[in-house]
């Protein structure tokens, strides 16, 4: 009983990550952790842009083209 | 045993859809229960997506999970992003959907709730999230490539330059049609126009810290952000109840619509991550919620739709636009059933997220399924409302007189029952001054989704606040598809002047910057402001002018879809894309050509222009107006104008491809395939983003 219990808070604490992270990914609170982790920029030989630079260069981009549909 | 349960399930929730669908078609008399709206259009998709998207993802498209995206290939953590399925779903969800799937349906519902319902219905299954998903596909296996570069590869240059054409005009009309509808929701309103003019303060103040307090941290951001603008929903029932401020936010339509105007300036002119980008976030949120809370709504209260499933209005001569069932319905509900705008989403940024092929499947086709399911929503919160209400709300001075008794007349003469009092109350009510000939659709809808949240939350002492509440949803989400269509409008302006002069082409010079902010502005602007003085509402003439733009996209997108498929040896299939593409092609020649040449002055652009200038003639305008009439003219003469040349490129691009495609058939030009080579996937099959625990 008691394992059950146990099994049933670690699979809702991991859903409950899951969901966190997954909100984050989707708002672009993750954004600047997400690029930091990609292979482009490990691989890249420019540096590495600060969460600044990288907040506005993202923005600059995604509003440069159709984002929005009616 | 297994297979046989699902066989079994898949058959009950098919027979609920039908019978669902039945009863909602062949109910008369009584008013019935939202619930089988609801029934209906889920087992519909449920169907849809279960057998007609899994025949087109593994007969048509043959999708090969193998194969690496270009996530995988370019993953360089800023265009070309690994993302895990369902946010990937959210982000592409919050892309398309926009007002189209709430304001169209809710203008849609002057026929009767059934034309529009199954048109969401159908149109979405076989159409709309047949392109959507189609053209993921296609630019997936172009590394992300949009509609216009695919159009100009794969079918021909003139394809593409129809192609780039065709986005400036949609969005030129998009921008304008929309204004119309917040104007129409703010006019004469303190209390709605209070609340909009706040959240942009509030956008600049989390602009502001997004950018030099806590850079790029938008979900704490988001929560200050959404509870400062409930707050400003409530206090505008403050500004509504002072004399002297309630004086300063009542504005008439004219100074509206230069209010956003100056704003769409503002926004295009001002850095991205000060008013634009923290505008779309607070947008983003509150969107969801609202239509999530929708959704729970007409569930829990279960409202009954009192709309007729026809109305006597199916004839043409609707009060709030007119034109007949076919084709105006098919045009007036584009976004919700078929929406070429979304062609450009889905060669936009969800190509270069995908992390499997596999995956468009569930992206492309159910994130159009969801906004169709918005739009059936929408249309039962606008039929859950008394029908003489509505059209009252929805129809303009010129149709039905500015307001009262002989209003109310009118209406009931037309079968709708409607009492002067009534309107008077219900205006009382939602905190309005008048709610008497709000035509745009967002005044219906607010007092569609009021009736609905206050009979779950609050009963009639918050109706006031959740119509403010909806009027700020809707109007805040419009103004950041204006702020952001602006933009994008003002960088093509740039790039084609900077053909012509390379200065101007510049992103940092900013008297370019300006002079194309102001161009773009100019554009839609003028189409705004014809559409408030436009004596028959203006939603009349350029909501068509929207469809029909919108259409034309759809069309390029379909006929680009076509050629691939054609060249990819699927010949036998082609006509998963060539059937919604030969309808949207008829519909939309159909409707151009009512819209230009059609005897009645309230279809047709110049039999009006031809009525007004007969009236100048006879001597019927007194001296004072002429000047106002001949512009009235110029201006039914431009939109004819417009039509006649979006239908124009319509049969240019039909022309276009039916050559490109003989050519091919019959094997004279070589068909080559612009597709990116075969890069076998290093992922495992269940791979899904570093982020979601699989690093």
């Amino acid at each position: 009983m008691r394992n059950t219990v146990k099994i049933t808070s670690g699979t809702l604490r991991r859903m409950a990550t899951r969901i966190w992270r997954g909100l984050r990914e989707w708002c672009g609170d993750s954004a600047y952790e997400t690029y930091l982790r990609s292979k482009g920029t490990q691989s890249a030989s420019c540096p590495t842009l600060t969460p600044s630079e990288f907040y506005v260069e993202q923005l600059n981009r995604r509003y440069s083209k159709p984002n929005r549909c009616c | 045993m297994k297979r046989l349960f699902s066989i079994v399930a898949w058959v009950v929730i098919a027979a609920l859809g039908a019978g669902a669908l039945g009863s909602i078609a062949l109910h008369r008399g009584e008013p019935l229960n939202a619930t089988w709206f609801v029934v209906a259009a889920v087992c519909c998709y449920l169907v849809a997506y279960r057998l007609y998207s899994a025949f087109v993802a593994a007969k048509v498209l043959a999708l090969d999970d193998t194969r690496a995206t270009p996530s995988e290939r370019h993953d360089d953590g800023r265009d070309f992003v690994p993302t895990n399925k369902w946010v990937l779903f959210g982000h592409h969800f919050a892309a398309i959907a926009g007002p189209g799937p709430l304001v169209g349906p809710t203008l849609a519902a002057q026929f009767g709730y059934l034309p529009g319902t199954l048109w969401l219905i159908a149109g979405a299954a076989f159409a709309g999230c047949v392109q959507d998903f189609v053209i993921l596909f296609c630019s997936i296996r172009r590394d992300g490539k949009s509609v216009g570069q695919m159009a100009r590869e794969e079918v021909s240059e003139r394809g593409g330059f129809i192609a780039q054409l065709a986005v400036l005009a949609i969005m030129t009309i998009l921008l304008a049609v929309i204004g119309l509808v917040v104007v129409n929701a703010l006019k004469s309103s303190p209390w709605a126009t209070f609340t909009l003019a706040m959240t942009i303060p509030i956008a600049l103040l989390l602009g502001l810290y997004l950018r030099f307090v806590r850079p790029g941290r938008v979900l704490e951001a988001s929560v200050m952000g959404v509870a400062l603008v409930l707050f400003v929903v409530v206090a505008g029932q403050w500004v509504a109840d002072s004399a002297s401020w309630s004086r300063v936010f009542t504005l008439s339509g004219v100074a509206l619509a230069f209010a956003i105007i100056a704003y769409g300036f503002a926004a295009s002119a001002l850095p991205v991550w000060l008013l634009l980008a923290p505008r779309d976030y607070l947008s983003a949120f509150i969107k969801a919620g609202a239509i999530f809370s929708l959704a729970a709504g007409i569930l829990i209260v279960r409202p009954q739709v009192l709309m007729p499933p026809l109305t006597r209005f199916v004839d043409g001569t609707g009060p709030v636009f007119a034109g007949k069932i076919f084709p105006f319905c098919f045009i007036t509900i584009a976004c919700g059933a078929i929406s070429g705008f979304h062609s450009l989403i889905s060669s936009g940024t969800t190509p270069k997220m995908i992390l499997h092929e596999s995956h468009a499947r569930f992206i492309g086709y159910g994130a159009m399924l969801l906004e169709s399911f918005v739009g059936v929503m929408a249309m039962v919160a606008a039929c859950a409302m008394p029908p003489g209400v509505y059209f009252a709300i929805n129809s303009p001075p010129s149709v039905v007189g500015s307001a009262g008794d002989a209003a109310a007349t009118t209406i009931s003469g037309w079968g709708y029952p409607l009492q002067a009092q009534t309107m008077t109350d219900l205006a009382h009510k939602v905190g309005e001054i008048t709610l008497w000939n709000r035509a745009g659709g967002a005044p219906s809808l607010a007092v569609g989704m009021a009736q609905i949240f206050s009979s779950t939350i609050g009963g009639e002492r918050l109706l006031s606040i959740w119509y403010h509440f909806a009027i700020m949803f809707e109007a805040l989400f419009i103004l950041t598809v204006l702020d952001a269509g602006t933009r994008v409008g003002r960088f093509m302006v740039q790039d084609l002047g900077g053909r012509v002069w390379k200065p101007f082409g510049r992103m940092r010079w900013m008297p370019g910057v300006l002079l194309s902010s102001a161009i773009i502005v100019a554009l839609w602007g003028y189409f705004l402001y014809q559409g408030v003085v436009d004596p028959l509402g203006g939603i009349n003439s350029l909501w068509p002018l929207f469809g029909i733009s919108n259409q034309l996209l759809a069309a390029v997108a379909l006929v680009v879809a076509t050629t691939i498929l054609m060249k990819m040896g699927r010949l036998r299939w082609i006509w998963v894309t060539l059937l919604p593409m030969a309808w949207l092609v008829i519909i939309t020649m159909t409707a151009s050509y009512q819209k230009i040449f059609d005897s009645n002055p309230r279809i047709g652009f110049l039999a009006y222009a031809n009525a007004l200038a007969a009236q100048i003639a006879a001597g019927k305008i007194p001296d004072e107006k002429i000047g106002e009439t001949h512009r009235l003219i110029f201006n039914q003469r431009l939109d004819a104008a417009v039509t006649g040349v979006l239908a124009a490129m319509i049969l240019v691009l039909i022309v276009e491809a039916l050559v490109h495609w003989y050519s091919i058939l019959i094997r004279r030009k070589e068909s080559v395939l612009h597709e990116s080579p075969y890069v076998a996937t290093r992922w495992a099959p269940d791979y899904s983003g570093a982020a979601h625990g699989d690093d």
